[in-house]
């Protein structure tokens, strides 16, 4: 790992498509990484359902890669951000092919506040959701990070505010507007 | 609306923040208002607000991506692919799923394993390939191979292999299960060999052996799986994928993984000799050839290709298996550790060795000399693998030794007392065999000392001290002679580093002085670095300070710069940092630090608590060079890594919550330092009593609950601590205690004592500190707040001008400054200088604001907000001093707590002016 994720998250902010791309996939590697470590160790326990926390997943890559950058990022709450986004690819992508990613065992990727009665998402629903966040992300990037963070990743509302830095009912009224603007967009699709 | 432009959007938001912070049944009449200027704006916010409260009903998006789930019914069950029909899914793995299947075309009867292949891994172009292919590995017939019965494409594009079934179990956890011996386990190794080998005489390398791909059945037959079907994967076009690049990661198994198969080299016979080295080598020893637990995929790349590993009758009885493993290892195989390892010595770690060399060429030929030398092995007759050539095996000594040298001592240092352990040494290819045994019989040394001091010399059942027991180990070394001179320099340096890591600075300076004498009449740099650098550091701590920059510098220099002094040198830079640390030079410290993390990083040894303890001293230097929230977040992750290796009970675990919190309480977070101060003296304590809590640890805490205003406590804790510094003759300790108590009685109203503390303290500290350091700027403050606690106007006014103009020279621009500039605003107050006030609070919480990072709420903002509020309020300019308190209030609230005076202070005054 030649860069750090410091420099590409400065170089992918000032516009180089090349730096946004290796931050991408950067943070897959080290998600997709890290889920198979902690599907690892719940299997090396002999759990019968393996879960796996997105937020838990999230502060673990945080840690690990500010540990191999050995500083801290100057920004925390950009660093979530770009995760986040890469997190939503990630639960996408395994839907879409719902393969699974540890030999013998399945995956399953679940926020922390799971009941195991969770309804099955399906996998179409999601990629539409997720070109719709696409969309509203060239619109308003805060908003579309919030649904990252708490459809995607599980964060709650004072999580992501403290992250962001603003007040909770700022966060909740954001995610407001997000919502209405995904499901307009998600309806417009249907037509 | 996917059409909506960014300007439209930004219209919209604005307007739908205004609506939904509206009650819902004055939405309504909002609407009616916009209505009235912008029809078509109107009309989409309605749109979207009816929208809103329909999504609020159904929970749209709210929880629902709890889980995915793979697992459930399936379309695809009674999908009929050629001959069979699909029944249920019984596994999946990186490749595609796996479904138990039925002969249907009603020729046979009997079930199948249908291998559903990912359609990314063949691809279309490759599917003529891919069935071609199929075809000769259908051809491959053995009873220990799983057989490849067809393999083919479905008329929706569909890759598959219907493969013979398997009801078995993998052959790890089957022989587990049963406690088979080593003999029985390489008995079923030698089939799984048999089958290899008989591929292999067909050209059919497997490329992913690996336990989950080799079953046993219950009637005992070890059936392998998936021959070839890696390579079957492989497009033919492009070059072997590495198992670390793209998709073809998913395929291969790093773990099972030959070197060649990680550089992306040749891949022959001699790679499935490879993994089935590292699969007797489990099956064996009962862990992976790169240890227990699970690691980074860089980590283990490096393993693969750089390391070699232990020989298996290490691992079973090594200090470095948890005990948990080794009892497992053992029992599983119907015997003792110690039984087990002298089973494995010798010919079986032979064996292992020739198997899993890092050169293709060096490993057994062929799979079948691995199998001959196997069963020479079972009917006890001599094997054809020569043991490594002593010099090769030296080198390697060392290296499997380092961590065992680092654990061994440790043993004492660490696991009772939890302090700075011996550096393990590096070796580099030319290690001599003088080298690594003198090193190894240094090992030995402090592992004798450590086994004798704990198990001989301590009578059982009596409890010791620490303290007690390095004396001991010190009485003890001291008396022992015949041993070579560098062994005792070693001892030495490790237990004058732990009582330097007791803060017993003088037994410490005693011992490292008599390692550093003995060092210098030996030819060893290794030594005479070590020996120098540790007591540099440990006179860093006392007033010899000014030797110790020179000194460790000398020590750096002595070394030289090949690789197997590179542990020295990483000590040699430890040292340097908590030498820069105590001149209060973080920059340094920091870059020291890091320079020495950077090192052990590049090394090819590594080491857990090594890295830990460095990383600690990189937070510490942070907080050192005033980067508190640098430093807080590099201590969470030390004390993150603390919890992982099991050491958050420890004298370490100490240290760090104690660092921490202290960076926290300096950040201006005290509310956030108090528990943690709590965590750091509970587990220091260790009994009932505070005996074993370091004064440090103790004056910190009062210092924190002075922060908190509760002065009685804090008073409480710093007479401690200072009872405790006094009896040690601590310095540092006593005079930072004074200054608290000067602090504390100050508060309390007790002039004269706060006095006579000063009064006691200053001499020794201008001796002591050049003039900008902080400890000058806490005494001069202290002068300042007095003489204003007197009345003395034109005194404080002086003393306080003094300490702003002094770090407005040195350190311009920092929170030392804006506390200097505070502290002056809180005497110009108390004068009725009240312009003054304003500007010096105003240019503090400027410089504050600019080093605050947002979202930090800290005690000093609040503070100094405070301050501004009450100048404000005296010159009745109530608007802007009910902004400025309502500021103060946000943060005390949340760094201080509701209940400080700080926080009353401010809502009173607040409540006053509304």
């Amino acid at each position: 790992m030649d860069r750090t994720f410091a420099s590409l998250a400065a170089s992918a902010q000032s516009g180089d498509p090349a730096a946004a791309e290796a931050l991408f996939s950067l943070l897959y590697a080290e998600l997709h990484r890290l889920a198979k470590r902690e599907l690892g160790r719940q299997q090396g326990q002999q759990q019968e359902h393996i879960t796996l926390g997105a937020t838990t997943l999230l502060h673990e890559a945080y840690m690990d890669m500010s540990e191999r950058d050995g500083t801290t990022f100057p920004d925390r709450a950009r660093f979530m951000g770009y995760a986040a986004r890469v997190m939503r690819g990630l639960i996408i992508e395994h839907a879409r092919h719902r393969r699974a990613l540890k030999r013998g065992g399945g995956f399953e990727i679940t926020s922390l506040q799971t009941d195991a009665e969770a309804a099955v998402v399906d996998a179409p629903a999601l990629s539409r959701l997720s070109d719709a966040l696409d969309e509203l992300a060239a619109l308003d990037t805060t908003l579309a990070n919030i649904v990252d963070l708490k459809f995607f990743c599980g964060f709650s509302f004072a999580e992501i505010a403290a992250m962001q830095g603003v007040s909770v009912r700022t966060v909740q009224r954001n995610w407001e507007k997000a919502r209405i603007y995904l499901h307009q967009a998600l309806r417009a699709d249907m037509l | 609306m996917t059409e909506i432009s960014r300007e439209r959007w930004a219209v919209i938001a604005r307007h739908l923040d205004a609506a939904l912070d509206l009650p819902a049944g004055e939405r309504a009449a909002w609407l009616a208002s916009i209505a009235a200027q912008d029809e078509a704006l109107a009309a989409d916010l309605r749109r979207m607000l009816d929208e809103h409260e329909a999504l609020e009903r159904e929970r749209f998006l709210e929880d629902e991506l709890t889980a995915i789930r793979p697992d459930g019914p399936s379309p695809l069950a009674g999908t009929v692919l050629g001959a069979y029909t699909l029944f249920s899914e019984i596994g999946r793995g990186g490749m595609g799923t796996v479904w138990l299947a039925r002969r249907t075309d009603g020729r046979f009867e009997g079930t199948a394993a249908i291998k559903l292949l990912n359609i990314a891994l063949v691809g279309r172009a490759g599917e003529e390939r891919f069935t071609r292919e199929g075809n000769i590995l259908a051809s491959l017939t053995h009873p220990n191979i799983a057989h490849l019965v067809d393999a083919g494409v479905s008329a929706t594009g569909q890759p598959y292999l219907v493969l013979e079934h398997v009801d078995g179990e993998r052959i790890d956890r089957y022989c587990d299960a049963r406690a088979l011996d080593v003999e029985a386990r390489l008995r079923l190794v030698l089939d799984v060999l048999d089958a290899v080998a008989h591929a292999h005489a067909n050209l059919i390398v497997h490329r992913d052996i690996k336990p989950s791909n080799v079953l046993v059945r219950t009637d005992g037959r070890v059936k392998l799986l998936d021959f070839g079907i890696a390579k079957l994967l492989q497009p033919e076009a492009e070059p072997a994928p590495t198992v670390l690049t793209g998709e073809g990661a998913t395929a291969l198994t790093p773990e099972y993984a030959a070197p060649e198969q990680v550089t992306g080299g040749a891949i022959t016979t001699a790679t499935d000799v490879y993994a089935l080295g590292v699969l007797i080598y489990v099956l064996l020893a009962g862990q992976h050839p790169a240890g227990e637990g699970l690691r980074s995929a860089a980590d283990l790349v490096r393993s693969i290709v750089d390391r070699d590993p232990p020989p298996p009758s290490d691992v079973v009885t090594s200090p470095n298996t948890s005990v948990e493993v080794r009892a497992a290892a053992a029992v599983n195989r119907a015997t003792t550790p110690d039984r087990l390892r002298l089973t494995l010595r010798g010919d079986l770690d032979t064996i292992v060795a020739k198997a899993l060399k890092k050169d293709p060429a060096e490993r057994y030929a062929s799979v079948t000399a691995l199998a001959d030398d196997l069963r020479r092995y079972l009917r006890h007759e001599p094997i054809s693998a020569r043991p490594d050539t002593l010099r090769y095996r030296a080198s390697r000594f060392v290296r499997r030794n380092r961590t065992a040298v680092a654990l061994a001592s440790i043993a004492l240092l660490a696991t009772i007392a939890g302090a700075v352990g011996t550096l393990v040494y590096a070796h580099s290819a030319r290690a001599q065999r003088d080298f690594a045994l003198r090193q190894l019989a240094r090992a030995d040394a402090i592992n004798d000392l450590n086994t004798f001091v704990l198990m001989d010399a301590a009578p059982a059942g009596s409890t010791f001290t620490v303290n007690e027991l390095l004396a001991r180990a010190r009485h003890i070394v001291e008396r022992q002679h015949g041993e070579d001179e560098a062994t005792r320099v070693n001892t030495l340096i490790a237990i004058g580093r732990q009582y330097w890591a007791q803060d017993e600075d003088a037994e410490a300076i005693e011992v490292l002085t008599e390692a550093h004498r003995l060092a210098q009449t030996l030819d060893d740099a290794s030594m005479r670095a070590r020996a120098q650098c540790a007591l540099a550091s440990a006179l860093a701590r006392t007033d010899a300070i000014r030797r110790a920059e020179p000194m460790v510098q000398a020590g750096l220099a002595v070394l030289p710069t090949t690789p197997e002094y590179l542990a020295d040198r990483i000590f040699c830079l430890k040292c340097g940092t908590e030498i820069a640390q105590n001149r209060g030079a973080g920059d340094e410290a920091v870059a020291r630090a890091e320079q020495a993390l950077d090192l052990l990083r590049s090394a090819p040894f590594s080491s857990d608590i090594m890295e830990l303890r460095l990383r600690m001293d990189v937070a510490e230097s942070y907080r050192v060079a005033g980067n508190f929230p640098k430093a807080a977040a590099a201590f969470e992750r030390a004390a993150g890594l603390l919890k992982a290796l099991g050491r958050d009970d420890t004298q370490t675990a100490g240290t760090l919550f104690n660092n921490w919190a202290l960076t926290l309480d300096l950040m201006g977070r005290p509310r956030d330092a108090e528990p943690i101060y709590r965590r750091g003296i509970e587990v220091s304590k260790a009994d009932a009593t505070e005996r074993a809590v370091s004064p440090m640890l103790l004056l910190n805490y009062a210092r924190v609950l002075e922060n908190l205003g509760r002065p009685n406590e804090a008073s409480d804790y710093a007479v401690r601590a200072y009872r405790k510094a006094a009896a040690s003759h601590d310095e540092v300790i006593v005079t930072q205690a004074l200054l608290m108590r000067n602090t504390i009685d100050r508060v309390r109203g007790d002039l004269a004592q706060s006095t006579a503390d000063l009064d006691e303290v200053e001499p020794i500290l201008r001796k002591k500190f050049p003039t900008d350091h902080p400890a000058i700027f806490a005494i001069v403050s202290g002068r300042a707040l007095l003489a204003a606690a007197r009345g003395d106007e034109r005194g404080a006014m002086q003393l306080a001008d003094q300490a702003v103009a002094s770090l407005e020279r040195t350190s311009p621009g920092s929170q030392r400054l804006a506390l200097s500039l505070r502290l002056r605003a809180d005497i110009e107050l108390q004068f009725g200088r009240l312009d003054a006030a304003e500007a010096d609070a105003r240019k503090a919480l400027d410089l504050l604001e600019r080093a605050t990072p947002p979202g930090l709420l800290t005690a000093r903002v609040g503070k100094t907000a405070l301050t501004l509020g009450r100048a404000l309020a005296g010159q009745h300019r109530s608007a802007e001093a009910r902004r400025a308190l309502t500021l103060a209030l946000t943060h005390l609230r949340d760094a201080d707590g509701p209940d400080h005076p700080d926080v009353r202070q401010a809502a009173s005054l607040l409540s006053s002016l509304q």
